[in-house]
């Protein structure tokens, strides 16, 4: 059996010797939970956590390099969340043992070679009868052991006894292991009412930091998660709200998950003062290897700013969705149904695979290559404006030639489209369109793509009426013409 | 003394000419500091090391937004983003659609362009904060290669946070502002001025006119023309010219025709006035 015991402290100068820090409860819970990750026997003795790890050293390649690991998991734990704490641990062959050499270290002195020679305030067991055993000349552990077995049970009583007999190993130790729990669900009441939104991020930061731990130790990546607020019962108000916030990638480091719940209270309104809030995981991604890698500052220094797909997540949380939008291209002749303006959150994800399956084999990159060649085949043309309006601008015009903003001059056109009959019949929303493009110059010097309108009419219109109207048009055709604006060659 | 001081002064020029972080104001800036080719040589001689500068804020003033910005853009944007596998080019407050058949055509990825439009309903009111917020977010990400921002409301005091931001992140950033900015003051280090050159005129060989009026060194002496036009649609507009042109003589013996007959009106009503003294 291998046993290490491990203490987290403040470092603060002002403190004098070891005292355990002010957030220790959670922080002790977080380093078991993050212990939960290399090995299923962790509990919590006191203000330390001790971790039993014979069934893991083989994996990990032996006790130093599993304290390394740990530690360093610990220490970039610590960091991540912006708490300055020392770490310190100690192994032994039992529990006890570890623990004492630990008790040791806290107070800067170098444990004993000989367990026999370990003082006796190093046993949690020994602390009600300490005057008693100083008195009689019992120092160190050797001495208690030296005493008659019968004597010390009839004058300390049978745990102390116990205490020695585990610390020696002779008898098994049993603690209560802890356990993550499936799901994340933790409740903080808060330090005060909270009547604005961005006053909650404090009580957010608490629960992310142990929500971190609990990823940490359950190997997992978060992708959804649930953040509850419970309002002041006293107001005629629904007792709770909440806000769902979801990644594309399973994130294990929460900072972006932090900056999305920051946008996104930005925009909430507190109906009531909040009194406590709940931090629920929804969805999580195990991740392979996780508790393997080390955190090293090399992969920090590697992402200098966010990714892609963090950035189009903090804009939409931020704008609201619809903000951030990607191009499509579309298999349509009109020029408004060539191209399509799509939220980039829905396909943030395809293209995420996309890239990753790009990068490594030449084989998938020839094959995108070819893709590319194909569309720029098929869809693209030098003779395009580069700038499209949203919508055709109605232009004014004056003895038939358009007006844009002073009277233009043609020069080239026309070019015809027409873009109507049985194709479009399943389109009902768009409507056939018969048109003449030219290229006008603006007394500025733009060149602009406008267009007339050959035919105005519904889609239901039969071909009979279309030459009829076709007809009519032509006889009107010298006299009026609608003349709209679609695009600028910028 | 004369010729020693000569000398003197000789010794020093070359001198400061081997140091490379001292830069003459009356000279171009030589700054070693990175650059990305216009793909116009007219353009590139002008400006300091040659092309637009990375990790700097660049100011385009124009009348109108959603004028000249891709002719003159394009170029560089697309070497840009052959050089780099994953580069993403952002627009804040693009001002229209951007075409994809079009930009495609002109060497443009548009699978690797994101536009940001922070009031998708309301087209029209610029809503400057959440802009200005988005421009410095885009200038953060990894990803981002380069930033093409509309910001017509913007405040030096803005610019001078985005012109930081660019620099500590290293990215492309343009800036396109009315042209009433000209003479507000500006981080940016290069500021230009672009405006259309008429098409309707004879000589139609160029269609952008730049003026560069801050650079790091001396006053630009007359503003840079150059054709930003795609070689397919100057060649369009060339033949369709030319067909104007076969037209002209028709015209133009019809215009000389006005004028004999305006010659003599004119002489016509010399007389009248002649007359009535």
């Amino acid at each position: 059996m291998r046993w290490i015991a491990l203490q987290a402290f403040s470092i603060e100068p002002a403190v004098s010797g070891a005292v355990p820090c002010a957030c220790c409860d959670a922080a002790q819970r977080a380093i078991c939970a993050i212990a939960l990750g290399f090995t299923p026997r962790v509990a919590l003795c006191g203000n330390a956590v001790v971790i039993e790890v014979s069934g893991s050293l083989r994996l990990f390649g032996g006790l130093h390099e599993l304290a390394a690991l740990l530690e360093a998991h610990v220490h970039a734990f610590f960091k991540q969340n912006s708490l300055s704490a020392q770490i310190i641990h100690a192994q032994a062959a039992t529990s006890l043992i570890a623990l004492g050499r630990l008790h040791l270290l806290r107070s800067h002195r170098v444990p004993p070679a000989r367990v026999a020679d370990m003082p006796m305030h190093t046993l949690t067991a020994t602390h009600p009868h300490l005057a008693v055993l100083e008195r009689t000349g019992c120092r160190t552990w050797g001495d208690l052991l030296a005493l008659p077995r019968d004597g010390v049970a009839r004058r300390f009583g049978a745990p102390l006894l116990a205490a020695l007999d585990q610390a020696r190993g002779t008898m098994p130790e049993a603690y209560r292991w802890c356990v993550l729990p499936d799901q994340f669900e933790q409740k903080i009441e808060l330090d005060a009412l909270i009547t604005h939104a961005p006053g909650l991020m404090a009580g957010v930061n608490a629960l992310l930091m142990q929500l971190h731990a609990w990823l940490l130790g359950r190997q997992s990546g978060l992708c959804a998660l649930k953040v509850i607020w419970h309002l002041d019962k006293r107001r005629d108000v629904p007792p709770t709200g909440e806000l769902t916030v979801r990644t594309a990638q399973p994130a294990q480091s929460l900072k972006h998950v932090e900056r999305l719940i920051t946008e996104r209270l930005n925009q909430e309104n507190l109906r009531a003062p909040v009194h406590s809030i709940t931090l629920v995981s929804l969805e999580t991604v195990s991740l392979r290897n996780a508790a393997n890698s080390t955190a090293s500052l090399l992969v920090e220094a590697r992402q200098t700013g966010m990714s892609q797909t963090q950035f189009i997540e903090r804009l939409n949380a931020r704008l609201g969705p619809g903000s951030v939008l990607v191009w499509q291209p579309r298999a349509n002749h009109r020029p408004e149904g060539m191209q399509h303006w799509v939220d980039a959150t829905r396909i943030a994800d395809q293209r995420a695979t996309k890239s990753i399956a790009a990068s490594p084999s030449i084989h998938s990159a020839k094959s995108i290559k070819d893709i590319k060649k194909d569309f720029k085949a098929i869809y693209t043309d030098a003779l395009y404006p580069t700038w499209l309006l949203p919508q055709p601008l109605k232009l004014a015009s004056r003895a038939g030639a358009p007006m844009y903003q002073g009277p233009l001059v043609k020069l080239a056109g026309p070019q015809r489209l027409e873009a109507a009959g049985w194709l479009m019949a399943e389109q009902n929303d768009i409507h056939p369109a018969l048109r003449d493009y030219f290229i006008y110059s603006s007394s500025q010097g733009t060149l602009l793509w406008i267009y007339s309108e050959r035919l105005v009419m519904g889609a239901s219109l039969q071909a009979e009426q279309v030459k009829q109207a076709q007809q009519v048009q032509q006889a009107q055709q010298s006299i009026q013409r609608d003349w709209y604006l679609q695009g600028v060659f910028a | 003394m004369t010729g020693q001081t000569r000398i003197k002064a000789q010794s020093s020029s070359a001198l400061l000419d081997q140091l490379t972080h001292v830069w003459r104001a009356g000279e171009l800036g030589g700054a070693p500091a990175q650059t990305i080719g216009t793909g116009y040589t007219a353009l590139s001689r002008v400006l300091p090391s040659g092309g637009w500068p990375c990790g700097a804020m660049t100011e385009i003033l124009q009348s109108q937004p959603g004028r000249h910005e891709w002719g003159l853009l394009v170029p560089a944007l697309g070497a840009l983003q052959a050089a780099s596998a994953t580069g993403l080019i952002v627009l804040v407050g693009a001002p229209y659609c951007p075409f994809g058949p079009a930009l495609g055509a002109r060497q443009l990825d548009m699978q690797r362009l994101l536009s940001i439009n922070p009031n998708p309903c309301e087209q029209a009111r610029h809503d400057s904060p959440a802009m200005l917020w988005a421009t410095r977010e885009a200038l953060q990400c990894a990803d981002v290669c380069a930033v093409l921002a509309w910001l017509p409301e913007a405040r030096s005091a803005h610019l001078r946070r985005l012109q930081i931001a660019a620099q500590t992140h290293n990215k492309l950033l343009f800036v396109f502002r009315p042209l009433q900015a000209q003479h507000d003051s500006s981080p940016a280090p290069l500021r230009l001025c672009i405006a259309g050159v008429p098409q309707a005129a004879s000589s139609a060989a160029y269609s952008l006119q730049i003026d560069v009026f801050k650079r790091r060194g001396p006053l630009l002496s007359a503003p840079v023309l150059i054709d930003t036009r795609p070689p397919r649609l100057a060649a369009l507009l060339a033949a369709s010219r030319e067909r104007i042109h076969q037209h002209e003589p028709e015209r133009q013996s019809a215009l000389f025709d006005m004028s004999e007959i305006l010659r003599k009106s004119l002489h016509a009503l010399d007389r009248t006035a002649s007359l009535q003294h």
